[in-house]
């Protein structure tokens, strides 16, 4: 299974490369002078399983599957851009913005995961 | 040589008077802030150093409490994740803080605004913290209040104007993720705050800083704090942090102590199951979190401590601040409430455990907690993998962070106690250090119903010492509000659907009730303004623990704004 989500991942990276200019203006417009750059995507940190449970899984119940502090995720119906975009900006009062934590590769990877996922 | 001594003497008789007259509020200080009981003012979060959450004023009583109604009311602004502080109250003017570290000053009588403060914040670092903007109270001294804030300040304001006396920068929260949302403590000159963190690689700092001029006097690391600290994280694994010290503490002036909680390691879960010792992401004992710990307020030193549960595997945080300094016979003892569900009582001067008890029926993270030592029997240290069954408590806690009550005048601890389990399963992680940390848990995990029955909460009546039950009130959900007893033999409940309820303090007979329309994860204090006493109450809903409530309960929860509050202010009718 872990291995069908890797990958999704890497496809989904591919696909990202090609729509680079996008995300990339939405980064630089998101941050300030006092803001860092994502890190770079390795191929040992595009788990999403595991970093759904180190980091997401506080708010998004049983992997994502049950809704907790924050939604059910799996099955959902949102659209790709959607989940990125909130990932990467989150939302005031109730998810922090992933935007700047994790690299655009792990956050496609956290998708890949989600989109794998089966209630 | 006559004249000389009559001189001395008439020196010595004026200097006296000084020094009874001159400096009237500092001795008033702390006599109410040594007393049993909240007076007149409520002047620090727990009410007096005592950690008592009790009022000792009584024209509110079990006899009037009935005829209490809405005195007056007041909205903060940007009240994002609803209202969590607990007010104070010092010669009849009511102080409290709102999310975003937003401070208002209000006539205790009619709600008229004095001042308002609110800080400018790092919204951009502050957009990416998972616990916040919320804060949860404020502290009084040296003429001044003080407030902490998300993105690692400690600032002063000139208590009757607001206007910023210093504004300190303690943490570097863009790099550790995460500030201060718990109230400071003021004890003697100093001012003392501790960081929030259990789930992020700092090493969970408390800070004294000198009131007056703002200068950091001392900073005590809960995490590795000390050699012996250092060698109970093996492989250098302090630096996965955790334990800070998130809610306020209480002072014992007769050993100059000052008593703190302390949260747990990160990752909260961890899979090296019973070879904890040797292997997994923190090997040993984790010093010194999930633990109370006792300093020095002059320097910081540790003085002693007791670690309620080594190499914590749970998420059972120390860090609830509350503790009960009570006198039994001539044994002086602190009674302190951990989140996995028991009450531990110490001896005041050494923190050498007295006893040991169950709040809460639902607990198998260990088998028991040995009263006399209060060691751990029959730990419960997860592998890799789906847990066989739900863990119990649940992350939630078997008690949560806010306070309970004690009465003097009946001796019983008026606690909260929450009935929830999780299914969960443990995963390895590696812990996200660069640029910006964020939270290490170490599991997915989902709430469900504990083995007796539904998901619930409990507000128990019980003396503080041996944890005997005299009475109990049972609620759908838990409250999560602190609760204060009166000596009008009173206990108030806020609870989570939005009712505030008044029960009779010896037989937990329902007086009186209101519904204040939303939520309470906040705390509740009594004062007196012009001669009148006055009940206040922060409503407005929105903590991380509520957060849970939607999908373990649904309605009301669901429809809940978790972006508003009110301060709610009762008195009797005239």
């Amino acid at each position: 299974m872990r291995i069908l989500f890797v990958i999704v991942a890497c496809l989904a990276i591919i696909g990202l490369w090609l729509s680079t200019a996008a995300l990339a203006e939405q980064s630089t417009s998101a941050g300030s002078a006092s803001s860092q750059a994502p890190p770079e995507a390795s191929s040992s940190d595009i788990d999403g399983q595991q970093m759904f449970a180190t980091t997401c899984g506080f708010c998004h119940q049983d992997g994502g599957r049950a809704a907790g502090r924050g939604p059910k995720l799996s099955k959902s119906e949102r659209s790709d851009e959607y989940i990125i975009e909130r990932i990467r900006k989150g939302k005031a009062g109730a998810m922090p913005a992933f935007g700047s934590v994790f690299s655009d590769g792990q956050i496609i990877a956290i998708l890949a995961y989600i989109r794998g996922l089966d209630d | 040589m006559a004249l000389h001594a009559r001189y001395l003497g008439g020196c010595a008789v004026l200097a006296l008077a000084v020094a009874l007259t001159g400096s009237p509020t500092h001795a008033q200080d702390a006599a109410a802030l040594n007393a049993e009981a909240a007076q007149n003012d409520w002047p620090t979060h727990h009410g007096t150093y005592k950690s008592y959450h009790y009022s000792g004023l009584e024209q509110i009583n079990a006899g009037n409490v009935k005829n209490l109604e809405v005195a007056w009311m007041h909205f903060p602004e940007r009240a994002t994740r609803g209202l969590q502080s607990t007010p104070l109250a010092v010669d009849g003017v009511l102080y409290y803080s709102g999310s975003y570290s937003r401070v208002y000053a209000l006539d205790g009588a009619t709600g008229r605004t004095i001042w308002t403060y609110a800080p400018e914040l790092d919204e951009e670092l502050v957009a990416k913290q998972t616990h916040s903007p919320y804060n949860r109270g404020i502290a009084i001294g040296q003429g001044n209040l003080y407030v902490g804030t998300v993105d690692g300040r400690l600032i002063a304001l000139d208590l009757k104007t607001g206007k910023p006396a210093w504004d300190l920068k303690l943490l570097d929260s863009k790099k550790v993720t995460v500030g201060f949302t718990g109230a400071p403590l003021v004890v003697k000159d100093m001012v003392i705050i501790g960081a929030q963190g259990g789930e992020w690689p700092g090493r969970g700092p408390i800070f004294g800083v000198d009131g007056k001029t703002g200068q950091k006097k001392w900073e005590f690391f809960t995490v590795a704090g000390t050699e012996e600290a250092m060698a109970t994280w093996a492989n250098d694994s302090w630096r996965t942090g955790g334990g800070g010290g998130w809610m306020p503490g209480a002072y014992d002036p007769e050993t100059n102590s000052v008593w703190w909680g302390t949260a747990n390691p990160a990752p909260l879960y961890d899979w090296s199951g019973a070879d904890w010792k040797k292997s997994g992401p923190r090997p040993g004992d984790n010093l010194y979190t999930t633990s109370v710990i006792a300093l020095d307020p002059d320097t910081g030193k540790l003085k002693f401590y007791h670690q309620e549960l080594p190499h914590d595997a749970w998420d059972f945080d120390s860090a609830v601040g509350e503790f009960v300094m009570i006198n039994r016979g001539d044994k002086k003892l602190v009674v302190h409430p951990n989140k996995g569900g028991f009450v531990f009582v110490y001896d005041r001067s050494n923190a050498k455990v007295e006893n040991v008890w169950r709040l809460v029926n639902n607990i198998n993270f260990v088998k028991d907690i040995d009263p006399k030592t209060g060691e751990l029997i029959g730990r419960r240290d997860l592998a890799l993998g789906k847990a066989d069954s739900p863990l119990c408590p649940a992350i939630v806690g078997g008690i949560s962070w806010n306070s309970g009550a004690y009465s003097p005048k009946t001796g019983l601890y008026y606690k909260i106690g929450q009935e929830v389990c999780m299914e969960l399963t443990v995963e390895k992680t590696t812990p996200i250090l660069e640029p910006m940390a964020q939270l290490n848990i170490g599991a997915d995990f989902k709430l469900v119903a504990p083995p007796d029955g539904p998901a619930r909460g409990h507000l128990d009546a019980r003396d503080p010492v041996s944890g005997v039950k005299k009475w109990e009130v049972n609620y759908k959900q838990p409250p999560l509000a602190s609760i204060m007893a009166t000596a009008g033999n009173l206990v108030f409940v806020p609870d989570a659907e939005g009712v505030v309820h008044a029960y009779n303090a010896e037989s937990g007979q329902e007086l009186w009730s209101r519904n204040n329309g939303m939520g309470h994860n906040a705390g509740i204090i009594s004062y007196m303004a012009g001669g009148k006493q006055y009940i206040a109450i922060p409503a407005g809903w929105g903590s991380l623990v509520g957060d849970e409530f939607v999908a373990l309960y649904g309605e009301p929860f669901k429809s809940m704004s978790k972006n508003t509050g009110a301060l709610i202010v009762f008195a009797l009718r005239q």
